[in-house]
């Protein structure tokens, strides 16, 4: 009954922590776009969080640089578990054109898990919404 | 001020200290000093000619030396100084005394070359990451890069 519950909440309610990796901020403005009326994602009740310590899923954009990669592990410990990624747009995904470039180590997946990545460079704001739906459908079954 | 006027101008103030001056397209001049006779330079561009904006500093591996040039800019006309330094005694005087504002990219020729700016107020690191390697210059020519080996989330190989 409780696990049913907590489960239910959980679906209700993803609230997500926008976190930029190193992007170029292409994806940034998509998750944003994202986030407005137009799309509506407050329907799967999808809230925009300050701090990672209230969020249940992070958006990841961008490539993992090496001067992020301990504030991005050090962000994933922060958000209290059950925590799910996103890696939204191709740098997230695999480094895209920053791939081999010195500061960059490559994928988000490189440095912490990921469950859903999302392509498109940049992602359509309809993706974003769509990689969060799946996750949530992930969940459920 | 066109663009002869400029270069009379900088042989007459100048003097010997101009090694060479050239003039390829309209409004752009190249200016070629000696290291040491850098500051003087600057200082005659800034104080008496008016050439306020130094819009960058870009540095070039050579090979044998690095070639570090100024980009300035007054309202009728662009003026790069060039000038050479020996790559095994990579030395540039710093020329944050005149323009303050030249220390971000001062620190970033530090950063890229391994050059030592002489008397910078800040020589902190400023491009790269925490935990960079020391003696790691990425845009030396000699400069190799080699990627760390990626992994594939899930234990697949």
């Amino acid at each position: 009954m409780l696990t049913k519950l907590t489960n239910w909440s959980r679906l209700k309610s993803p609230w997500i922590l926008h976190l930029n990796t190193g992007a170029c901020n292409a994806c940034d403005i998509e998750v944003v776009a994202a986030l407005t009326p137009r799309f509506d994602v407050e329907r799967f009740g999808i809230l925009l969080k300050a701090t990672p310590r209230h969020a249940d899923v992070i958006i990841c954009t961008g490539p993992a640089t090496r001067q992020m990669k301990d504030r991005l592990i050090r962000i994933y410990e922060q958000t209290p578990d059950p925590k799910f990624v996103i890696a939204v747009g191709a740098c997230a995904m695999s480094g895209c054109v920053y791939r081999g470039a010195y500061n960059v180590i490559g994928g988000i997946d490189q440095v912490i898990p990921v469950d859903v990545y999302v392509p498109g460079c940049p992602v359509r704001p309809d993706a974003v919404i769509d990689g969060v739906v799946k996750l949530l459908n992930k969940l459920k079954g | 001020m066109n663009d002869q006027l400029l270069i009379d101008k900088a042989r007459e103030n100048l003097g010997a200290r101009v090694l060479e001056i050239t003039n390829p397209a309209l409004r752009r001049i190249f200016l070629r000093v000696k290291a040491e006779d850098l500051l003087e330079a600057v200082g005659w561009l800034k104080n008496q000619m008016g050439f306020t904006h130094l819009a960058t500093i870009s540095g070039v591996d050579l090979g044998q030396a690095f070639e570090i040039l100024y980009h300035f800019a007054n309202n009728f006309t662009c003026l790069t100084i060039r000038t050479e330094i020996p790559r095994e005694n990579p030395l540039l005087p710093s020329i944050c005394e005149i323009i303050p504002g030249a220390i971000l990219y001062e620190r970033e020729l530090q950063d890229m070359f391994g050059i030592v700016v002489q008397n910078i107020p800040d020589g902190r690191p400023l491009l790269l990451p925490d935990g960079w390697p020391e003696g790691n210059h990425p845009l030396r020519k000699d400069w190799k890069y080699e990627r760390p080996a990626e992994v594939i989330p899930g234990g697949k190989k």
